[in-house]
């Protein structure tokens, strides 16, 4: 049989024509997604260890936005599981739990939500799926009504007699910029996803953020004086509410994880597109969040190693979880100063430091903050 | 628009909005409102001593000449009992120095404190512009920031002084901090934000007092207090990675103002959080541990950026990545599950001194003495030949040097 002649083979099967590009290595389809699932199921296989040891799979949640990034991760444990299943002596090395929070309820109303939603819990029939609105963290955060109503200072008055939908939603307008309601939003998220998991018993939150969104998460946080929760929030590592939170697509960059939703058609239609990058807002009006966004992406296409490694660097940090330091009731982040810095930054605004139980970053982002 | 009172003291008329947090505040609150917030730093990190002898970093720009302005007024109001000296480093760059200096002169003369210059032409034989003439415009900024570094301690030493403070500001700070995690340098990371660098072979120390204050308070302050300095800018080029977090954080500041400070905040606690392993190594071996890995960069040029230093890590990143995939893993026999957290062994600077001019460092030959190596070995050598031979070149000592450009002048 002749060989098939082709213009640009793939460089792993050589058998086919390569379609997409990364890190100077042309794929074809196939090959790129065996790729990108080699490196997400590296990440993963610890969990085959853990299971070894403790004697059963452990539980993992796993939060989706239904964007690109959580719906590839999904998709790729799932391949996972089924191949697995496939098998005569069956070995999963985790148990896959998924947790949809509703963007209704964070976001403007958007219908096409709904029927993406649908879509992907019939894609995905044999996983569990659970949505809930975001004040349901006000169940899964027993005291977290408290926590606001002291955080949001005397000026901000909390109606006990409304639902726990208008009281978020009160809380969260009283909020004056688009960089604090950003952050604000991102800490109740966590919050909630954290309550979930411990409700249903979960060792591990994984997270479906690209190595570009951790990058930008990891600059974003350093910018909103956060830098303490750095070992948590982009690191694989403990939280302060016993939950640990890991990140296995750390090693995918968030164009790549497009490339792969674009030769996977099994996720055609069950992913939300990202708004697209609007240049016509002033970046005063942007959130820090978006800002660091934009940058990362930006400088990526030229930079990626160097914005890959922000991330990087970021994980080699030392955990402070388990140390007797007083944590934010709100973030779970460090109350004044990590042991070992000796740095004033924090008694200079002793004027807006009215309470010392919130850490550095939640004051800033506070309803009554002049900044 | 009816004036608006001042928000501190509420009778004078606000003129100045605080680019910190945007307070509206009058002339006279401002200035006390900023000194009693370097003096809280002060006092806060312990800072000086009583009769300690102190020399001020002086290039004649805004923020030296701030921080000259406000010890000497702090040292005055608290009773600190400081014994105050200016000291400025010549680095030849015609037009950007020469008006400096006479301003830094006359500041010796307002302030009433003594002075002494010293040149790059007489500790090194080598002026910038002869640097530049040499290596042309890209990464001499490397020469000036090592040249630099080490003339401040020499100079203090000359003076023996063992306190050196300079004018790095908080967007300095927070630069550093940005830059620092863009290239990935985890022991720069943990001791650039410290306002004392110290190292415990070197007997100077040195600290940034107006590591809290943002730039713009620093020019508004030398402007109400109509302090006589120097506006110019480096006119060599700046160094990628500081260029891009400068960007950023001018983007950033237009944003949440506050997030300069709130940058320096995260910086302190993540220096606290970086292993201890690492704290003390030096990712780039070159020159002291704690001398070198002060800020660098000129006082104040803006976001240009010319690239290369980041194109080349890109580079080194993406050719590392390329090779990993031609490895082999190779698992023990016995697996392991703790191969994770089995820590890298990394290896540790001892101080020593240089062998060619006696200057702490961690190597054998020191970062300035390496790279005047580099420039004497490329310099035209026509009147040297005559005194200086070939073998005593090699060796040659700050001495040496100096004869050398005495005799490239006179010739």
């Amino acid at each position: 049989m002749p060989a098939k002649e082709l213009v640009r083979p793939c460089m792993d099967c050589k058998d086919a024509e390569a379609i997409l590009d990364t890190r100077k290595r042309h794929y074809c389809g196939e090959c790129f997604k065996a790729f990108a699932s080699h490196k997400v199921l590296m990440r993963m296989s610890k969990y085959k260890q853990m299971k070894k040891t403790i004697g059963q799979a452990p539980k993992l949640l796993l939060p989706l936005s239904l964007g690109v990034s959580s719906s590839v991760l999904l998709h790729i444990l799932n391949g996972d599981i089924e191949r697995q299943l496939a098998k005569t002596f069956v070995n999963i090395g985790y148990e896959l739990n998924m947790i949809v929070v509703d963007p209704s309820t964070i976001l403007t109303p958007d219908t096409k939500h709904d029927q993406v939603y649908e879509a992907v819990t019939k894609a995905f029939s044999k996983l569990t799926f659970t949505r809930l609105p975001l004040h349901s963290v006000f169940e899964y955060v027993p005291d977290m009504k408290e926590i606001i109503q002291e955080y949001a200072g005397p000026r901000y008055i909390d109606d006990e007699s409304r639902s726990d939908e208008y009281r978020l939603t009160a809380f969260r307008a009283a909020i004056s910029t688009a960089t604090s309601k950003a952050d604000l939003d991102s800490v109740l998220l966590t919050r909630l996803v954290a309550g979930y998991a411990k409700s249903l018993g979960c060792e591990t939150v994984i997270w479906g953020d690209s190595d570009t969104r951790l990058a930008a998460k990891t600059l974003a946080g350093v910018a909103k004086g956060r830098g303490a929760s750095l070992t948590w929030s982009v690191s694989d590592g403990m939280t302060p509410w016993g939950v640990a939170f890991d990140f296995p697509l750390r090693d995918l960059s968030k164009p790549e994880l497009e490339q792969f939703k674009g030769v996977c058609k099994e996720l055609s239609d069950i992913v939300i597109p990202d708004e697209p990058v609007s240049d016509n807002v002033l970046t005063k009006n942007l959130s820090i969040d978006e800002l660091m966004m934009r940058y990362v992406r930006t400088q990526g296409e030229k930079y990626r190693g160097v914005m890959a490694n922000v991330s990087r660097t970021a994980n080699k940090l030392e955990s402070t979880t388990g140390s007797d330091d007083a944590l934010c009731p709100l973030c779970g982040g460090h109350v004044g100063n990590v042991k070992g810095n000796s740095g004033v930054t924090v008694a200079n605004q002793s004027s807006d430091n009215y309470s010392s139980k919130f850490c550095y970053g939640c004051m800033r982002s506070r309803p009554e903050a002049t900044c | 628009m009816a004036p608006t009172a001042c928000f501190n003291c509420k009778e004078a008329r606000a003129v100045i909005i605080r680019p910190k947090n945007r307070n509206k505040l009058c002339r006279a609150c401002f200035l006390e409102v900023f000194e009693t917030e370097v003096h809280e730093t002060i006092i806060g990190t312990n800072l000086f001593y009583p009769g300690e002898r102190v020399a001020i970093g002086a290039s004649g720009g805004k923020d030296s000449t701030v921080l000259a302005a406000v010890l000497k007024t702090l040292n005055e109001r608290y009773g600190y009992g400081l014994d105050l000296c200016l000291l400025s480093i010549d680095e030849g760059i015609r037009g950007y120095r020469d008006d400096s200096l006479e301003t830094v002169k006359r500041n010796a003369v307002q302030y009433d404190m003594p002075l002494e210059i010293l040149g790059y032409g007489e500790l090194y034989g080598w002026t910038m512009d002869q640097v530049v003439a040499q290596i042309g415009k890209k990464g001499n900024c490397t020469y000036c920031g090592v040249f630099r570094r080490q003339a401040l301690d020499r100079g203090a030493a000359k003076l023996g002084i063992k306190h050196v403070v300079t004018g790095h500001n908080a967007d300095d700070v927070a630069e550093t901090v940005m830059m620092n995690l863009l290239r990935a340098d985890l022991p720069r990371l943990s001791r650039g934000t410290s306002i004392v660098t110290e190292s415990g072979a070197s007997d100077i120390k040195r600290s940034k007092p107006l590591k809290y204050a943002y730039e713009k308070e620093i020019v508004l302050y030398a402007h109400h207090r109509q302090l006589d300095y120097f506006s110019t800018e480096c006119i060599y080029s700046p160094e990628a990675f500081r260029g891009s977090a400068r960007t950023l954080i001018k983007d950033l500041e237009k944003i949440r103002p506050s997030s300069i400070l709130d940058i320096v905040k995260s910086g302190e606690d993540m220096a606290a959080l970086v292993p201890r392993e690492i704290t003390h190594s030096g990712k780039k071996c070159g020159s002291t541990a704690a001398v070198e890995d002060d800020i660098g960069g000129c006082g104040s040029q803006n976001g240009r950026t010319s690239g290369g230093e980041m194109a080349a890590m890109e580079k080194e990143l993406a050719e590392n990545e390329s090779a990993e995939s031609r490895e082999t893993e190779i698992r023990l026999p016995k697996g392991q599950p703790s191969s994770v957290s089995q820590q890298k062994i990394i290896k540790k600077q001892t101080l020593g001194h240089c062998e060619r001019c006696g200057y702490l460092s961690s190597q054998r030959i020191c970062k300035a003495c390496s790279l005047l190596d580099g420039l004497n070995r490329n310099r035209p050598k026509t009147a040297i030949e005559v005194s200086v031979g070939m073998e005593d070149e090699e060796i040659s000592s700050t001495l040496m040097r100096q004869m050398e450009r005495t005799q490239l002048t006179n010739s």
